[in-house]
């Protein structure tokens, strides 16, 4: 079997048991790439050479020595580009790393390559990127979700161990439930976004995208903790994430909140996730109905905040510090207005001017002030479930993989894939999608374990153990 | 009350936008459905919830200094520059 196909926490134990070297994990990898990169595009860029080089000085004694992991291109790395799949970030480079990437590196991992997403982290299926699309690993007609599709299309195709992405609004998670993966949106927080580039401040997280639950938990622990140069991180001590072997869901209190279980949603998903939860049952859990009554609000409330900070963060791409710059301008005005109109798809140019409008004169009230009061309200929802319940248990997403080109003419149905993931953003709790089965037709299924802020170790514990006892995440995508 | 009507134009002179005709005529329409979705705010009785607060609470560091980035590295993306300076069009007549 390919090296490529096996997990982080198996690779570093051949690693430590020298059966492997951490040359032979890039060779395996930088060989699925070939076979398979040119059908799925999940990367903007593999970084063949560089990789190559780092594993033969890489230290396997660290934590992820040796590891090669894939980065979501909207986070910094020193020295490469970083396009956020934009035409107005042409030619940049970035002059630092960003927190996470630091902290990555100095637990030896190994940079593979950048990763495909929808432009400035704004869309659901990767069909947003000024640099082509990403297919779904499963099904190459079909979208792999976004706005982190190409980290979760290389992690479900094995051509990745092991990706970053960002969560806004579901970001991570989505993507990972449609290619077949275990992606993490940690607590608010938790993880440094210093060097990711800004979508929606009061909103983004960074997580990993992986194949098992314990590898989640292992990345967690590489990035977690606090940083001087974003203060909204939390000062506690990091804790180690790591899963134990012999975790048990007996005695946990699984709530089912029947806002996520809605008519239209497709019935194979929700089946497998009720059989889900039927299966902490079984093994000791109390399942508890729980009501969320806010959630239908939550899309709207999120597509007001969102592209308000957007619109404000987005600002900065102007052609004057960095990146694209309209040529011969008049004026200063020309300047902005050509750069901005040129350089940015239709996509972030829709949102930026949503977003400008609910801030604009005359709107403000209506829309910016009351969607933040009814934030409020999903959060205190939130904290009065977890009053009763240790974990949530939700479907990811109402649906598996669409097919491309589908909702791209309707960006309201494209907006309402994200139902089941924007009101963890807009609360600032953790979660998690994990495997939890297959459609007929071959299409994965992602179970969403919500945890109370700062609970990682209570939804990795659970989705450990439940992913123990199922090979949900071992199937592997059609060649 | 139904959704007011937007006017792109206006709002994307505002962000420094200059959309084409197309793009004005797309987004009227797509914006519109969007803000009748959004519409539905308006129906969820408030009573007294306080404006909400941020959702981590900031924890400042020290106001001391500290190493930043090189004028050259601050410098190196930059679309045009001479003498350690960004190069802009003229501002000031």
């Amino acid at each position: 079997m390919s090296l490529a196909h096996e997990s982080i926490a198996s690779l570093r134990r051949r690693l430590a048991a020298k059966e492997i070297r951490c040359r032979d994990i890039v060779q395996d990898l930088l060989q699925q790439i070939d076979a398979r990169e040119k059908t799925i595009h999940a990367y903007t860029h593999v970084d063949r050479e560089a990789a190559l080089a780092a594993a033969e000085k890489a230290d396997p004694t660290l934590p992820l020595g040796g590891i090669p992991i894939a980065i979501k291109d909207n986070l910094n790395v020193l020295g490469d580009p970083c396009t956020c799949a934009s035409k107005i970030l042409d030619g940049y480079k970035a002059p630092y790393d960003a927190t996470a990437i630091a902290r990555l590196r100095q637990a030896g991992a190994i940079f593979l390559g950048r990763t495909n997403m929808d432009e400035f982290a704004m869309g659901s299926s990767t069909e947003n990127s000024a640099l082509g699309i990403t297919r779904n690993p499963w099904d190459s007609s079909r979208i792999p979700g976004g706005s982190s599709g190409g980290s979760a299309a290389a992690v479900g195709g094995r051509i990745a161990l092991a990706a970053l992405g960002s969560d806004t609004g579901g970001s991570i998670r989505q993507p990972a439930a449609l290619c077949g993966c275990v992606g993490l949106k940690p607590t608010y927080g938790r993880i440094s976004r210093y060097g990711l580039v800004a979508f929606a401040s009061s909103l983004d997280q960074i997580g990993p995208l992986t194949r098992t639950v314990e590898d989640s938990a292992i990345l967690l622990s590489a990035l977690a903790g606090h940083d001087p140069h974003d203060n909204t991180t939390d000062l506690r001590k990091p804790e180690s994430f790591l899963t134990k072997p012999d975790a048990s869901v007996k005695g946990l209190r699984v709530g089912i909140p029947k806002e996520y279980f809605i008519p239209g949603m497709d019935a194979e998903t929700e089946a497998a996730v009720r059989q889900s939860a039927e299966w902490f049952k079984k093994n000791g859990a109390t399942l508890v109905d729980i009501s969320l009554p806010h959630t239908p609000s939550a899309i709207a409330v999120y597509y007001i905040l969102a592209t308000a900070e957007a619109s404000a963060n987005l600002a900065r791409f102007d052609g004057v510090r960095y990146g694209r710059r309209a040529a011969d301008p008049r004026d200063v005005l020309d300047l902005y207005h050509r750069t901005r109109s040129e350089g940015f798809g239709p996509e972030v140019k829709r949102r930026i001017i949503l977003g400008t409008f609910v801030l604009s004169a005359g709107y403000t009230d209506a829309y910016y002030r009351k969607a933040q009061k009814v934030r409020g309200l999903i959060r205190q929802d939130f904290g009065k479930a977890f009053a009763s319940c240790d974990l949530l248990l939700t479907p990811t997403s109402p649906e598996p993989a669409f097919k491309l080109g589908e909702r791209t003419q309707d960006p309201l149905k494209m907006y309402l894939a994200d139902v089941f993931t924007i009101s963890v953003n807009l609360a600032g709790n953790p979660a998690i999608s994990l495997p939890c089965g297959f459609t007929k037709s071959n299409l994965p299924i992602g179970l969403q374990l919500i945890g109370p802020r700062f609970g990682e170790e209570k939804i990795l514990q659970a989705g450990h153990s439940y992913e123990q006892a199922h090979d949900w995440h071992k199937r592997l995508p059609p060649t | 009350m139904s959704a007011p009507q937007i006017n792109i134009s206006d709002v994307a002179s505002l962000a420094r936008l200059t959309l084409t005709r197309e793009e004005t005529e797309k987004f009227s329409s797509q914006l519109g459905q969007i803000l009748s979705h959004m519409d539905s705010l308006k129906q969820i009785e408030m009573g007294d919830v306080p404006e909400v607060t941020p959702p981590a609470q900031p924890n400042l560091r020290k106001d001391v200094p500290v190493p930043s980035l090189t004028l050259q590295a601050a410098l190196s993306n930059a679309p045009a520059q001479a003498n350690d300076l960004i190069l802009v069009p003229k501002i000031v007549e």
